[in-house]
């Protein structure tokens, strides 16, 4: 079931098709920029720079806020948000609006994995809403695993993000959000499917505030893992082991894509009024 | 109006009044007849076994999974049933998260028991071996949009999951009998459940002792009504459940002209739900034919909608590298059912003709006259697929084109195999490309008629 007949630690690589198949070379550590080159392949025939087709769809559900589904290529989550309700949690400062998410996988208990995403989205939001609006006030976000085909964190906060717009909760930017997998260290692939990230070395997820429009020098961002020059890096969630380089290079990576989807979700988000309830 | 603050919508006197005493004149808040249902869509997911059904502003969707466990010691040649409802947060203000309230509880206990006591559900043949091994069928229902009627509605997407769902094929074997072997989908077509009727779930919504009953009932009805009835029919007129929980007495008149009204509420619902299954089928059989050679599945969903671009740019020049990776293209765009996705490519386009140059596949010993042709048939399928409208595109066909490359003359092939009872056998498809690729070089027609011989063994 291999393609390429090459060997099963990474069926991605294999030499260019004017040679025979079979064995994989292992490119010298420090690999060239690829660019140009065609030596990544994957299944669906993507460039390890290009990402699967988004959409997003605002409104669709009718009692909830706000509501967006978002799908990534065969990822597809349904977020919902409700807006600001009185009162907050005990441990929760009252003197801001605080977050409350939940997340609904496709099927099956709510475990481990699932509290730790919601905790994820949870300070990411925090991080993207003017939380002194509506102090003593709670936000809900729900989000729905509607199919899961790999890079389902990265797809959810930028659902939930949506659902928060059309909902009118007061930001101070759009977060955005992408999966970097490093295939062999000194390679970098972006916004892998399920099948994909299992052979992975490691994977992370990174989440960015948007670009603004007009072209600053320094960007407007808050940071929890900061340092970073022109944009601050808002979230980032690693698995797997991977090289400060490689680290460094995915964040690379994750910015300049994080453009694209800027630009994408200010299409997206801009010609539609919110509709009444 | 609803308040911006989540858990507090209340309905205020005015409303109350104002529903009620159009429901005296027999009108209804949305401008529907009092035995109206609203629109009905279902739609289906990517996997098998999923679909979203969207009843007026109601939303659902409906998840089956399957999984080999032990039976129950009573019933040591049956499969299992289980029926779990998910009552979102996001789909009203009022629902918490966490534990099942009691109308989630009760939602899929009413679900639960139109499948399961009515035999809808074939579960004998589920068994695996008996006493040891049987089928476990869990229905994860989810309501995530709450406009009332919740009941009707995940009833229609736990029978349209459970239509589409299909479960692997496994074959018993060993020494003695016990070894039970699974096989992937790529290897065995996977088998869908044997389901002998359809149960319908009807809710009239009852407003006081005289008989004033809606079908259908919005939330706001729902927030008004001093009682529900739902009656779960199949079109064989069988009554299967009949759940009415408290709330005002009604006469035993008024509840057997609900059953009448349920009676051929339900045929309807069936047909429309039998209408949506059968075309989500057909589309699935089509993409069957040219998904076969190869790890079917892992191309399908990894190529996802993406290619659908792909096939709108005129078409690309197809060499044999091509083939299978614009196979796996149509298979992509085949299988993402859901319409609501806006397809918008952000880089896609600009990468496209990267791709051609790679090649993805099977035949490192990739030979043009023996495996070749696979390819070939697969690909023109596709090519023939992408215009979707491939009977349109026979009366275009050329009888002369016999090059691979040509399109049109994949068509009546093509065209060919959707005709027939697609047969689960698929691992003959390489003999039958032997069979094709020799038949290339014989005149058009009998190279139809050999088709159909083919297709017969």
């Amino acid at each position: 079931m291999a393609w390429g007949g090459s060997d099963p630690g990474c069926p991605l690589l294999r030499r260019l098709p004017d040679q025979t198949s079979g064995r994989r070379t292992t490119p010298a550590a420090g690999a060239p920029q690829f660019e140009g080159l065609m030596e990544i392949d994957r299944a669906d025939g993507r460039t390890p720079n290009q990402l699967r087709p988004l959409s997003c769809s605002r409104g669709v559900l009718h009692r909830a806020h706000g509501s967006a589904s978002w799908s990534q290529g065969n990822t597809q989550i349904l977020a919902a948000a409700y807006g600001p309700k009185a009162g907050t949690k005990k441990n929760e400062n009252p003197e801001r609006a605080s977050f409350e998410v939940i997340w609904k996988p496709k099927s099956g208990q709510i475990g481990k994995q699932e509290e730790e995403y919601e905790m994820i989205l949870k300070r990411t939001i925090q991080s993207i809403c003017v939380l002194t609006v509506n102090p003593n006030t709670t936000t809900s976000v729900i989000v729905q695993v509607v199919h899961d085909d790999g890079a389902l964190l990265p797809c959810a906060i930028n659902a939930a993000c949506a659902a928060l717009v059309d909902a009118g909760i007061p930001l101070k930017h759009l977060a955005v959000s992408i999966c970097c997998s490093l295939v062999e260290p000194g390679i970098v692939m972006l916004d892998p499917t399920k099948l994909e990230e299992e052979k992975m070395k490691a994977f992370t997820y990174l989440v960015f505030p948007n670009s603004s429009h007009s072209v600053l020098n320094k960007g407007s961002a808050q940071s929890e893992n900061n340092d970073e020059t022109e944009q601050g890096l808002i979230t980032s969630v690693t698995h797997g082991i991977m090289s400060v380089d490689d680290y460094l290079q995915c964040l690379e990576r994750g910015r300049a894509a994080t453009t694209k989807l800027s630009d994408f979700l200010r299409r997206n988000l801009q010609p539609q009024l919110p509709s009444n309830t | 109006m609803e308040q911006r603050l989540g858990n507090t919508w209340r309905m205020t006197v005015n409303e109350r009044k104002f529903i009620e005493s159009a429901l005296l004149s027999g009108l209804r808040i949305d401008g529907r007849d009092p035995y109206d249902y609203r629109t009905l869509s279902v739609k289906f997911g990517s996997e098998d076994g999923s679909a979203e059904v969207h009843l007026g502003q109601t939303r659902v969707l409906a998840y089956v999974t399957s999984q080999l466990v032990q039976p129950y010691r009573d019933r040591p040649n049956e499969g299992t049933l289980s029926v779990y409802t998910e009552f979102s947060p996001m789909a009203d203000p009022s629902f918490e998260p966490g534990r099942p309230g009691e109308t989630a509880v009760e939602l899929g206990r009413v679900i639960d028991r139109g499948l399961r006591e009515s035999m809808a559900i074939d579960t004998e043949s589920l068994c695996i071996l008996s006493g040891k091994l049987v089928w476990a069928i869990r229905i994860d229902l989810h309501i995530v949009d709450h406009g009332g009627n919740l009941i009707d509605a995940a009833n229609v997407a736990a029978l349209a999951a459970l239509l589409t769902f299909r479960r692997p094929e496994c074959t018993v074997g060993g020494e003695n009998g016990e070894e039970v072997v699974i096989h992937p989908p790529e290897a065995r077509e996977p088998l869908p459940l044997t389901i002998h009727h359809l149960p319908i779930a009807v809710t009239f919504a009852l407003f006081d002792d005289e008989g004033t009953l809606v079908i259908d009932p919005t939330h706001l009805e729902e927030a008004v009504m001093g009682g529900r009835m739902t009656a779960t029919l199949n079109t064989n007129g069988d009554v299967c459940a009949i759940q009415k929980a408290g709330g005002v007495a009604v006469p035993p008149s008024v509840i057997r002209h609900c059953l009448r009204i349920a009676a051929t509420k339900a045929g309807d619902m069936t047909s429309k739900i039998k209408e949506a299954v059968d075309a989500y089928n057909r589309d699935r059989a089509l993409q069957k034919i040219k998904r076969h050679p190869f790890p079917a599945s892992v191309n399908a969903r990894l190529a996802g909608t993406h290619m659908g671009e792909k096939q709108k740019k005129s078409e690309p020049p197809i060499h044999k590298g091509d083939g299978l990776k614009q196979m796996a293209v149509g298979i992509s765009s085949h299988i993402t059912k859901d319409r609501e996705c806006k397809m918008q490519s952000t880089r896609g386009n600009s990468h496209i003709d990267g791709i051609s140059n790679s090649f993805v596949g099977t035949p490192s010993s990739w030979d043009p006259y023996s495996k070749g042709v696979d390819t070939e048939l697969l690909k023109l399928s596709l090519a023939s697929q992408a215009s979707s409208k491939p009977s349109e595109k026979q009366e275009e066909v050329q009888p002369d084109t016999r090059s691979f490359e040509a399109k049109p003359q994949a068509v009546p092939e093509e065209t060919k195999e959707p005709s027939r009872a697609i047969q689960p056998a698929r691992s003959h498809t390489q003999s039958k490309g032997e069979r094709t690729l020799l038949d290339a070089v014989k005149p058009k027609n009998k190279r139809k008629k050999k088709a159909s011989t083919m297709d017969g063994r």
